[in-house]
């Protein structure tokens, strides 16, 4: 990409009072995301052979996890220590936190495993808020037709009409638990308005929500007399029954030790989260270092149906400076508070607050067309115009955003003075594992809550949904794992894996690639040999 | 305008840095955070890395300047010349324990607090906790605050806290800083926060829900 204005040029010509043009009007977005979205890039999709999915359209590096080798055979599980529990919840962010607290506190006993720290997830570096109806202006019905028209009618209804009906309570439970949110001088919770919502639904803790719910998730998990944790823990394979069809546990294996464990429960929940570190079409990710996936690959080859493989979201305002920030977030927050996105030109080319997909398409449009502000040869991006929000709102970055401001203080950058260099970062998997409204999979004894499941978000999801996500269906997963009546398995086996490696060789696919993932290459050195 | 944006384009010919990470040399280059110098390095077994943003708390590592030993964020130091960095195991267990859910009445917070964190009243005003807090917190005046029993302030005072939980480790009479600040913050919500607008809207929720299921009764 060598196109672009130098960086010294857009800088010399960038004012903040400049008299800004009127914004070109938006015409075709369907053109718009067919020609710039990364989903439609060619050669980025593939049709999967094997599974639950076979002939379903799939992003590329993913299909490539999902038709690979296991890492353990039935003859590793011999002489593994075994634990039995109620409830095993994978994954310690804020959908496996909710719902091994709803588990415990309908009388499970939890064990909750997590590949890194507990907490140590998305959930905490989620910034703009959690949407919830509460504004009277507002109504559940308003926030179903949002998710629904935000995910370009992708979604499945009932889930979405779940979610939404979950919202207030959602907040209630959260407010129990000792998260504090941002009031209005009157008391009431404080709503902004942002990307895709009709109305102002975003209730928010500064510019730290998911730091706020995440600490305090953690410390109830931490404090609950029910659940046990382990860290550093990552599951590599789940165990099925002898037919390979229901799921009764999970073989863990240890960072620090590298020993095999097995667990063996009534119900095992999915709560891994999402595939960003996969860097899907050598893209920048504001994701934290865990999420390569791992949960889509375990309920794959268990059998569990998938939903929207080929439809990933890429948040407009990835860092592209400081280095060492490249691809983390400057919240949609910010262009909710006003801020502006101008490119080489100083011109503005997209309404701010249009869905996350739209502003996407039309930065790496513009950076496409030669319109973007280019450092080198490969990197290209537009303003976010975070002084000019400044004068208009003096002091406003500081009280809301403390979050951005101390990130980019780190490198030297001050967002009040100068404007940010954006370019879209992968941020979300739209879709994920088939569930119903208690957060069920296909498979029996298997759910699935949080961004490893699909089916809420179409094939985009508007801000603020994450949040309510994680907890309404957490919590709806933890209390159905804990209401089935089954007695617990008398066998745990690798049968299902069996039956993909058999469908593997009848495919001719090789099996030489290992999943899942658990770390991303550059950062599993020593710590997770193959 | 002399801004950091001007600097972004020069980042491929950086001067070599030479530090130590977990014993091993590493040869970085400028402007690399400690983490980056460590895969960079290839340095074995460094799991305690998550957000890479300074906001989940992991990757504390320990640091020797010359004869000046210091703690942080591996994800928010640079590289320097000479550095000897040590990543750190993860926090061990709270000592302190309790469930939000058997408070029943906000009257005897105070003396439950006392209860649970027994060690707070005994601060001895080292600094320890706030010389290791890499978000600059003011922990000990934090737990002075909830000694006194000014949980909303107190709370307010952890409220960039990110959990790293160094405070704790510095503390010589096992406070727990970061989880006096998480308990006075979870009180103060859990008591007093009660918005109208969200109640109002729980409310109409509930009276929307007996209608319907009155409705349906009287169908059967």
């Amino acid at each position: 990409m060598s196109k672009g204005i130098p960086l010294a040029e857009a800088l010399a010509r960038y004012r903040p009072d400049a008299e800004i043009g009127p914004l070109p009007e938006l015409t075709g977005i369907d053109a718009l995301l067919n020609t710039h979205h990364p989903d439609h890039l060619r050669g980025s999709l593939v049709k999967l052979a094997v599974g639950a999915n076979a002939g379903d359209s799939c992003q590329r590096e993913l299909a490539g996890l999902l038709q690979a080798e296991a890492f353990i055979d039935e003859a590793d599980l011999a002489g593994t220590p075994v634990t039995d529990v109620d409830v095993l919840v994978i994954g310690g962010g804020g959908a496996g936190c909710a719902a091994a607290l709803e588990a415990a506190e309908n009388g499970a006993r939890v064990l909750l495993a997590t590949k890194l720290r507990l907490g140590d997830s998305n959930t905490v570096m989620a910034e703009g808020g959690i949407q919830a109806a509460i504004e009277p202006d507002d109504s559940i019905q308003r926030h179903i037709q949002d998710t629904l028209r935000g995910g370009h009618h992708a979604g499945d209804p009932a889930l979405v009409a779940t979610l939404a009906g979950d919202g207030p309570e959602v907040l209630r439970w959260l407010i129990s638990q000792g998260m504090q949110f941002e009031q209005t001088p009157s008391g009431d919770l404080h709503t902004r308005r942002a990307g895709g919502m009709s109305t102002a639904r975003l209730v928010h803790c500064r510019d730290y929500t998911g730091l706020e719910m995440m600490r305090v998730l953690r410390e109830a998990v931490i404090q609950h007399r029910s659940i046990e944790v382990w860290e550093q823990s990552p599951t590599v394979e789940l165990l099925s029954n002898e037919l390979g069809q229901k799921c009764v546990g999970a073989v863990l294996t240890s960072l620090l030790d590298g020993q095999l464990r097995i667990v063996r429960t009534r119900s095992v929940i999915l709560a891994t989260g999402g595939l960003g570190r996969l860097h899907l079409n050598g893209f920048p990710t504001s994701n934290h270092l865990g999420a390569t996936g791992d949960g889509l690959v375990l309920a794959y080859r268990i059998g569990a149906r998938l939903r929207e493989l080929d439809s990933f979201q890429y948040h407009p305002t990835g860092l592209l400076h400081p280095t060492h920030l490249a691809g983390k977030l400057v919240t949609e927050g910010v262009r909710a508070a006003g801020a502006l996105l101008l490119n080489g030109l100083g011109n503005r080319f997209i309404d701010e607050l249009q869905p996350r997909d739209v502003v996407s398409s039309a930065i790496l449009r513009e950076c496409s067309e030669g319109r973007g502000i280019r450092i080198d040869d490969q990197r290209a991006g537009v303003w976010l115009d975070t002084p000019r929000l400044e004068r208009a709102q003096p002091g406003l970055l500081e009280r809301q955003f403390p979050n951005l401001m101390s990130r980019t203080s780190v490198a030297g950058v001050d967002p009040r003075l100068e404007p940010l260099l954006v370019h879209p970062t992968l941020h979300y998997q739209n879709g994920g594992v088939v569930i119903d409204a208690s957060g069920a999979t296909t498979v029996p004894g298997l759910y699935a809550v949080g961004e490893v499941a699909g089916g809420i978000h179409g094939r985009n999801r508007i801000m603020g949904n994450a949040l309510l996500e994680i907890i309404s269906f957490g919590r709806r997963a933890g209390a159905a794992a804990t209401a089935s009546r089954d007695r617990g398995p008398k066998k745990v086996t690798l049968e299902h894996v069996n039956r993909l490696r058999r469908a593997l060789t009848l495919a001719g696919l090789p099996m030489t690639q290992r999943a899942p993932q658990v770390l991303p290459t550059y950062a599993a050195r020593g710590a997770w040999n193959r | 305008m002399t801004t950091s944006n001007a600097t972004a384009d020069k980042n491929a010919q950086q001067p070599g840095v030479a530090l130590t990470i977990n014993g091993l040399a590493v040869n970085a280059t400028e402007g690399m955070t400690l983490v980056e110098a460590a895969w960079h390095g290839g340095v074995p077994r460094v799991t305690g890395v998550g957000c890479l943003e300074g906001v989940c708390g992991s990757c504390r590592v320990m640091l020797r300047r010359g004869k000046e030993v210091t703690v942080g964020l591996a994800c928010q130091t640079f590289v320097e010349d000479g550095i000897d960095v040590i990543f750190l195991p993860p926090a061990s267990a709270p000592q302190h324990h309790y469930e939000l859910g058997d408070f029943k009445d906000s009257w005897d917070i105070h003396a439950r607090f006392h209860k649970i964190f027994p060690e707070a009243a005994r601060c001895r005003h080292c600094h320890g906790c706030d010389n290791s807090c890499p978000k600059g917190i003011t922990a000990e005046n934090g737990v002075a605050l909830a000694v006194a029993g000014r949980f909303r302030e107190a709370g307010e005072a952890f409220f960039e806290c990110i959990m790293c939980e160094l405070c704790d480790i510095a503390c010589p009479e096992l406070i727990a800083p970061a989880h006096v600040g998480l308990f006075s913050r979870r009180i103060t919500a859990h008591f007093h926060l009660r918005p109208p607008n969200l109640i109002h809207r729980l409310e109409e929720l509930r009276q929307e829900h007996q209608e319907t299921s009155r409705n349906e009764d009287s169908e059967e």
